[in-house]
């Protein structure tokens, strides 16, 4: 049998491990600077970031329930108000090449994500 | 076999209200799946002190009535993922574990429950971007699962041993 200390150092350092991949993640961003926006698996926009000089809105959704207002503004996106309920999205902030955490909206099947290189300063839908 | 079916049907229920009462408490972080998962704790009980299949039983009717309940078929998905992952970790591990380790299966119940949820978005939204949550997943399933894991254990030790002990 394992003894209960043994136990605890080894959560102990899958805790210290998880801790030290935020970091990195933290310090090193993603590779790019660019968002996508994908509803439903498919890739609605494709927005470089760094090419943003002005902030704006584009409003996602058909209107039937699942609308999410993104906000983009330069080297950052979020999900600025939606109509689900948990608001998940909304509260999660600002992604950015620093924070490439991507912003999941599970009721709308919406995902925006940093990726590598490509797209455009203003919205391009795909 | 008909007091193992009453036995079942209660926990179920008792994970059942859990689960839904813990639904009308708005999410503490803004983070997807992070919760603190309180009908787990009937989960690793069962797995631990009753045996498996009952476990599995008494796991997928909580999260199908569960998300009838409170979710949508999303939901339902992503806890029927996460619960399945959690269950084959924890059998896995239990012959492993003493009756002063059952916080173990906690923290890794949670971890795997929020491994097989992360594994169903990346299917279910077409992008493997969101394993770059995984570190603050497993951190918190690791908070998480130490306090339900904590709360089997103390309950494994105060319910005797003879509620869900079976005769054969």
């Amino acid at each position: 049998m394992i003894k209960t200390r043994t136990w605890i150092v080894i959560i102990a350092a899958i805790a210290v491990a998880a801790a030290g991949a935020i970091l990195l993640i933290r310090f090193f961003g993603a590779p790019g600077t660019t968002a996508e926006i994908v509803k439903g698996g498919e890739v609605l926009y494709t927005i470089d970031l760094d090419r943003v000089s002005e902030e704006y809105e584009i409003e996602i959704g058909s209107g039937d329930g699942d609308r999410n207002v993104v906000t983009v503004k330069p080297g950052m996106i979020c999900v600025s108000s939606a109509d689900c309920p948990e608001q998940i999205c909304v509260n999660t902030g600002w992604a950015s090449k620093d924070r490439p955490y991507p912003i999941v909206c599970m009721p709308h099947d919406l995902v925006i994500r940093i990726v590598g290189a490509g797209g455009e300063a203003d919205a391009e839908a795909e | 076999m008909a007091k193992r079916i009453v036995t079942d049907a209660v926990l179920a229920a008792v994970a059942l209200v859990l689960f839904v009462v813990e639904a009308q408490i708005p999410p503490a972080v803004p983070i997807p799946c992070v919760k603190l998962g309180l009908a787990n704790i009937v989960t690793v009980w069962a797995l631990m002190r009753i045996g498996a299949p009952d476990a599995l039983g008494i796991s997928l009717v909580r999260i199908a009535l569960g998300s009838l309940f409170t979710g949508t078929l999303p939901s339902f998905i992503f806890s029927l993922s996460g619960g399945l992952l959690a269950f084959v970790a924890i059998l896995l591990l239990k012959k492993l574990l003493r009756e002063n380790q059952i916080f173990v299966a906690g923290v890794l119940g949670a971890i795997f429950h929020n491994a097989g949820q992360l594994i169903a978005a990346a299917i279910m939204y077409g992008t493997a971007s969101v394993f770059v949550w995984s570190p603050v997943l497993i951190l918190s399933g690791i908070v998480t699962g130490l306090f339900t894991g904590l709360v089997a254990q103390l309950l494994a030790k105060k319910i005797p041993k003879t509620i869900g002990q079976r005769k054969n």
